[in-house]
């Protein structure tokens, strides 16, 4: 019997990590892709601004990240209350406050790839387009879509990875509760914490089998011709 | 008769704007100027990507400019930039049929050029199932040609197009713009650096320079300016006549052109019989004489009068304008450039309105340089 809660437990564990995982890239397509778009072609002063606010979540140490995100999310905030007010939920130790955290901190792995991705389909290619009558949302899908695939799943299967692995600032904001905001990360270290090794291993094995076939798929892609390109 | 207009100002880089033209709705307009003299700004500014640039585009009689600026994909303009871009992930016919079911423009509803005779004339039959990728220059810039046109423009911007074409598909290539110019009725504003390309061409120049348009008329007229010699340098100074087939000698491999009644005969047979032929004569070429010479060693003699000598200073050289006769009725026609040095000038005792003779051997004519019309 304990042997069945502790495998639901983990079962669980692992099924938020997908979930938080698909929805937060779901979300960076939507909120990323416009922005990479924005950096890859626009080029005022107010760019550099914008780019290094978006780079920020790269380089801060996850508890600095976590712990301002601890207090933004607080019932305090304005944040924190439209979100009481919307499902009488506190944001902080929620699964959506994981989700917003997690965007927070996976912006620049989606947002990079596909802004070089962009950038080297050229101002040109765009100009070529107008030029030949398609309006900038006809170019957007016909042209730069088709021709910044692999961008797109770059972006797709970095922020996914990160977002399945990072753990400082998802134990900060979600709390590791389980069955709501406990992840596979956290799942390991409360298994090592208790000593509990087999069990660990077992979270630990399938997170590095999976990490490795996801980058071997990437590179491989990579070194292939470009995605549905022929 | 004039539908665009453009007037350009302000800085892009080292270059300071002040550009106003009125653009011709007939013909083919050649934009010429050395490099950096702001052509290809010109033109991405009429297209619509104008970059912190102060412009007035109106095209007939609306302001693409004004404050509902009319954006780049709605203007009714086909633009070729100088490095042309072929859309890489679509097929040949993909990349054609892009451009052609967008279709924007025909705002006048001309004779539209059919994509068959489009594609039969730039040779992208053997293309067609490719990706761009495997293509040439040459056979990218064909393919680039042949999408631009099939968006119907009202009006076509090549910028250099010529660039990567050999020269043996370059003539050609010459042939079928003027022929979509003439038969299909599109106007064409055409930038190059390329002697050969103006002279076969353009029916207007437009000479640009630092931003700002420094002459500007038909082709003849502004080949013997003052401007556009110092911005073509003393070497390629040169004239272009104009004259009509008048007979061919298959075996000898001449052809024998009347130019308003004087012959003059040039290797080759660009075309047959009654077309107009245009030849470009390099002023060096030219022997001025003001006796006739023995008919013996003699190949092509022309008959003029010196309209205007121009003294160099410091060079050994004066060159003079000479307005050929016109056989039949004995008044000057076209106009010929001729580059003596100075100390034969003054030797053979001649003067502005001086009786000359002008002789010019067939072998210096290049072959590359004549084009039927």
């Amino acid at each position: 019997m304990e042997i069945y809660n502790l495998l639901s437990s983990d079962i669980s564990a692992i099924f938020i990590t997908f979930k938080l995982a698909l929805i937060t890239c779901f979300f960076l397509a939507i909120i990323g892709t416009p922005l990479a778009y924005y950096l890859a072609f626009v080029s005022k002063k107010s760019k550099s601004f914008l780019e290094a606010i978006v780079t920020l979540p790269l380089v801060l140490p996850p508890t600095v990240i976590g712990f301002y995100l601890i207090i933004f999310f607080s019932p305090e905030t304005s944040l924190g209350k439209f979100f009481i007010m919307l499902t009488g939920e506190q944001l902080i130790f929620s699964f959506y406050g994981l989700v917003l955290a997690s965007i927070i901190y996976s912006l620049p792995f989606w947002v990079q790839p596909l802004q070089s991705s962009f950038e080297k389909i050229g101002k040109d290619t765009i100009r070529t387009a107008y030029t030949l009558g398609a309006s900038p949302l006809d170019t957007f899908k016909n042209i730069i879509i088709p021709l910044s695939k692999r961008g797109f799943l770059t972006s797709f299967i970095i922020s996914f990875a990160h977002t399945m692995g990072e753990f400082g600032i998802v134990l900060m904001v979600g709390g590791g509760i389980h069955g709501k905001t406990k992840v596979i990360a956290i799942s390991i270290y409360d298994h090592v914490e208790q000593l509990s090794f087999g069990k660990a291993h077992f979270l630990a094995a399938g997170m590095l089998i999976l990490s490795f076939i996801i980058l071997l798929s990437l590179f491989y892609s990579n070194r292939t011709r470009v995605v549905g390109i022929k | 008769m004039t539908d665009l207009y453009a007037r350009i100002e302000g800085k892009v880089g080292n270059i300071l704007f002040n550009f106003e033209h009125s653009f011709n709705s007939k013909g083919i307009t050649v934009l010429y100027g050395p490099n950096g003299a702001g052509k290809s700004t010109i033109i991405s500014a009429i297209a619509g990507f104008s970059k912190n640039l102060k412009t007035t585009i109106t095209y007939k009689n609306v302001d693409f400019e004004s404050s509902n600026k009319v954006p780049a994909y709605k203007r009714p303009f086909g633009t070729m930039f100088q490095n042309p871009i072929l859309f890489e992930h679509l097929k040949i016919k993909d990349n054609l049929e892009f451009a052609e079911k967008r279709k924007k423009f025909s705002i006048n509803s001309k004779k539209t050029i059919p994509k068959k005779e489009l594609i039969d004339h730039l040779d992208l039959v053997p293309l067609l199932e490719r990706y761009p990728e495997d293509l040439s220059g040459g056979e990218k810039l064909r393919v680039v040609l042949a999408r631009t046109i099939l968006t119907k423009p009202d009006y076509l911007f090549l910028d250099e197009p010529m660039s990567e074409i050999d020269i043996r598909y370059k003539a050609k290539l010459l042939i079928f713009l003027k022929m979509i110019n003439r038969k299909y009725e599109i106007p064409i504003l055409y930038i190059t650096h390329s002697l050969e390309e103006i002279s076969q061409i353009a029916d207007e120049l437009i000479l640009i320079n630092e931003g700002k348009k420094i002459d500007y008329g038909p082709l003849p007229e502004i080949l013997n300016t003052k401007s556009f010699q110092s911005l073509i340098g003393k070497f390629e100074s040169s004239s272009v006549l104009e004259g009509t087939v008048c007979a061919s000698n298959d075996v000898l491999n001449i052809t024998t052109l009347d130019i308003n009644g004087q012959k003059l005969i040039v290797p080759g047979n660009p075309a047959s019989e009654g077309n107009n032929v245009r030849v470009r004569i390099r002023s060096r070429d030219i022997l001025v004489s003001p006796i006739k010479l023995t008919s013996q060693v003699v190949e092509n003699e022309l008959e003029g009068l010196i309209l205007k000598v121009e003294k160099e200073n410091n060079t050994a050289f004066t060159e003079v304008v000479i307005g050929l006769v016109d056989s039949k009725t004995n008044e000057l026609a076209q106009k010929i450039r001729a580059r003596v040095t100075t100390y034969n000038y003054e030797k053979m005792n001649l003067n502005k309105n001086s009786r000359v003779f002008v002789y010019i051997s067939s072998v210096s004519i290049d072959r590359q340089a004549y084009q039927s019309n």
